[in-house]
């Protein structure tokens, strides 16, 4: 779990915990840009800027699709899916943060790997992009792809109207949350945690200051 | 403002088609509230850290 691989000004190596594996962090970008590209291939044509967004649209959506079946199968039987539950102990520390906000005092407490707002963003993104990519799945039977034709009969056009909304409903969502997940990535402070997602470590100094080992232990 | 997008099929019966997309702006507009509130929370108001 701890390596040494930056340097310090005095030559000697800083000790690092490996935060995020390499496998999740090529999965995070590609989810990324996936969701980026799905975004303006929707909502770019609407502003008016016109172009042939349908097979951008759903080649990305079939990878995003993949990438989310791939991250599901991997968290569920590689890694600990309770690692990302939002349990009591994040239930109370959210309550003292709130505490803390109101009363305008430092936070009460660390984190363990991760934060109930990361916990909370993480959920909200599962939520939300999995029904987009269960929507859009079933609205692939509207477009014509190597392998199918269009079948607009697949449902009818009541269930037709409910898919459509919780499609759209999604992508707005998304909207917002990409703006404030990007937001809360590039704040001085949360820009170790960005770092880990490109660089897949913290330092030693960072861990410490900043979480709780005895919530997230590297070393056992 | 409308909440969804509908058309009508052949018999003339309303269609849903989605939501509205003027809901872009409230949207988009909610993620960018979000965004000041927080920064001129930070900015003002939070206590500062080390």
């Amino acid at each position: 779990m701890i390596e040494a691989l930056p340097v310090e000004p005095s030559g000697s190596p800083t000790p690092i915990v490996l935060r995020h594996a390499l496998v999740d962090r090529v999965f995070h970008w590609v989810a990324a840009v996936c969701v980026l590209t799905l975004l303006a291939t929707s909502f770019l044509p609407i502003l008016g800027v016109k172009f042939d967004w349908v097979n951008i649209h759903w080649i990305t959506g079939v990878v995003l699709t993949i990438a989310v079946l791939f991250h599901l199968v991997r968290s569920l039987l590689w890694q600990s899916w309770r690692t990302m539950w939002i349990g009591a102990a994040d239930v109370r520390e959210a309550l003292a943060i709130l505490r803390a906000t109101i009363r305008r005092t430092g936070t009460p407490s660390k984190p363990g790997k991760y934060s109930f707002a990361q916990k909370l963003v993480h959920l909200f993104f599962t939520v939300v992009v999995l029904t987009a990519v269960v929507t859009g799945a079933l609205m692939l039977a509207h477009v014509e792809t190597p392998w199918w034709r269009p079948n607009a009969y697949l449902l009818s056009d009541a269930s037709w109207g409910v898919v459509y909304v919780l499609h759209d409903l999604a992508a707005l969502s998304l909207i917002t949350m990409v703006l404030a997940h990007i937001y809360f990535a590039l704040r001085p402070e949360k820009l170790l945690f960005t770092r880990a997602m490109l660089r897949g470590w913290i330092t030693r100094r960072e861990y410490e200051e900043h979480l709780d080992p005895t919530r997230w232990q590297v070393d056992r | 403002m409308e909440l969804f997008r509908v058309s009508s099929d052949a018999y003339g019966r309303e269609v849903l088609q989605g939501l509205s997309w003027d809901l872009l702006w409230v949207f988009a507009g909610a993620g960018a509230l979000l965004i000041v509130v927080h920064a001129l929370y930070r900015a003002f108001l939070a206590p500062k850290h080390k």
